[in-house]
């Protein structure tokens, strides 16, 4: 069977399809900034002796990595608002799921990569008189996030992935737009075609640099 | 807030989510199955063969990691039946998608163990008068593939949590079944938590065999090269 390859409809509806992308990088960049950021203090609480710190963040760091972030959406949508105290619509859902995901994720990586600090480090900034918080910042911090960078960077490029589950609740994303126009259009074969070249355009360029970087450093130390 | 919970209508089609989780696992175990011998061919044809060789399945191998599942899903699904004039159903659509996706994820597994393998190994065997084909198959592999056991089972683990995908082309896997029986219920609260539950319960007990198993090896002096 020869199939006749056609990219015009993909074409004519260039201002779905970038509406899509926009939503897209908007969800991607949200739930990265959010989850980088309370990841940082879910991974100091599962570092922490504290029980009443360290249980907590356990569970909710095995939780959230050990079952399927589409489950997390889906139970965003549609079990989460019965009990919620706000409105939940598909774009709030998502970003739920993605940004609590992503917080499990890179509170581990900041886990590891505080505990790759050699233990002097510690010492010798309690020794000239800082505190707890004042060592972090100061001495622990700058030299961890150097080392985790490739980490999160893998992890901007999971996320960016993730963000394709958002079509199932129907949040207008990259690959809903693709859906529903290649209902329209009868195009399917052009349309998720273009639409994986277009993800692979936005991904791979960050794969690759993810891994430069991890050979940067290797050779470094 | 004053919801009250009712699980009891959900024990009701347990039988149904249980349906749902062996799918599942049937959809796993197949693309493990087809995925890891393929990951090899992969990771061999991009280490040693030429570059007619090289170029297209590196191509391949970048183009399943660098774009969501869902979208090689739909495109197996909705496109692949259309260009090639085949009949396809979501099982098969589902087995042929993530056994090619989880291969360009083995395939690199595979190439990080091999290259870890120190050259000395390579030239030990020629020494002996063994050739490139029987050093790999006698010394490098084993040694490799030893160091690779713990990276392969988290991709296994990952791979058992993008299934849920198959969920969207209507395979009757665990998330899908949830959602029927959330519509017919409506009790979904319930039915989502127990089913997040079930894949909690599954996962996790992987998760903590394979830290085990890390462990060992990282006590046996065999760590791991990913």
């Amino acid at each position: 069977m020869e199939h006749n390859w056609d990219f015009s409809a993909v074409f004519a509806n260039k201002q779905l399809l970038l509406i899509g992308l926009q939503n897209t990088i908007v969800l991607g960049a949200l739930c990265l900034c959010l989850g980088l950021f309370f990841g940082l203090f879910v991974g100091a609480a599962r570092y922490s002796r504290m029980r009443a710190f360290n249980w907590p963040a356990t569970a909710f760091v095995e939780v959230f990595r050990n079952t399927p972030v589409l489950v997390q959406i889906m139970w965003f949508f549609f079990a989460f608002p019965i009990i919620s105290p706000f409105e939940i619509n598909a774009f709030t859902a998502a970003a739920l799921g993605l940004t609590l995901n992503t917080t499990a994720f890179s509170s581990e990586i900041y886990r590891a990569g505080i505990q790759s600090i050699h233990k002097g480090q510690w010492e010798a900034a309690k020794a000239i008189g800082m505190g707890y918080v004042q060592q972090m910042r100061r001495i622990i911090l700058p030299q961890a996030i150097k080392r985790m960078i490739p980490a999160f960077m893998n992890r901007a490029v999971e996320l960016m992935k993730m963000t394709s589950l958002a079509s199932v609740i129907a949040y207008g994303e990259l690959m809903h737009q693709a859906k529903t126009i290649s209902t329209i259009e009868f195009n399917p074969i052009e349309m998720y075609t273009a639409v994986a070249i277009i993800f692979f355009i936005m991904i791979y360029p960050a794969a690759m640099l993810v891994q430069r970087f991890e050979e940067q450093l290797r050779a470094r130390e | 807030m004053g919801y009250e919970w009712d699980f009891g209508i959900v024990f009701r089609d347990f039988d149904l989510l249980l349906l749902g989780l062996v799918n599942t696992l049937k959809v796993t175990g197949l693309a493990l199955l087809f995925g890891v011998p393929l990951g090899l061919v992969l990771a061999l044809s991009r280490l040693y063969g030429n570059w007619a060789i090289r170029l297209p399945v590196g191509i391949i191998i970048e183009f399943l990691r660098s774009t969501p599942p869902i979208a090689q899903l739909f495109w197996f699904f909705f496109a692949l039946p259309i260009l090639v004039g085949i009949e396809m159903d979501p099982f098969r659509a589902s087995v042929l998608t993530f056994s090619l996706q989880s291969s360009a994820f083995f395939a690199e597994v595979f190439r990080g163990g091999i290259v870890s393998i120190d050259k000395g190994q390579w030239e030990a065997a020629k020494a002996i008068g063994m050739d490139r084909s029987r050093t790999l198959r006698r010394i490098i592999l084993p040694q490799a593939v030893k160091r690779m056991i713990p990276a392969f089972l988290e991709r296994a683990i990952e791979l058992m949590k993008t299934t849920t995908l198959v969920g969207t082309i209507s395979y009757a896997d665990l998330l899908y079944q949830a959602n029927n029986i959330a519509q017919s219920t409506y009790r979904s609260l319930e039915v989502f938590t127990i089913a997040a539950s079930i894949y909690f319960v599954v996962i996790f007990a992987c998760s903590i065999g394979v830290r085990r198993i890390e462990r060992h090896m990282a006590r046996s002096g065999e760590t791991t090269a990913h």
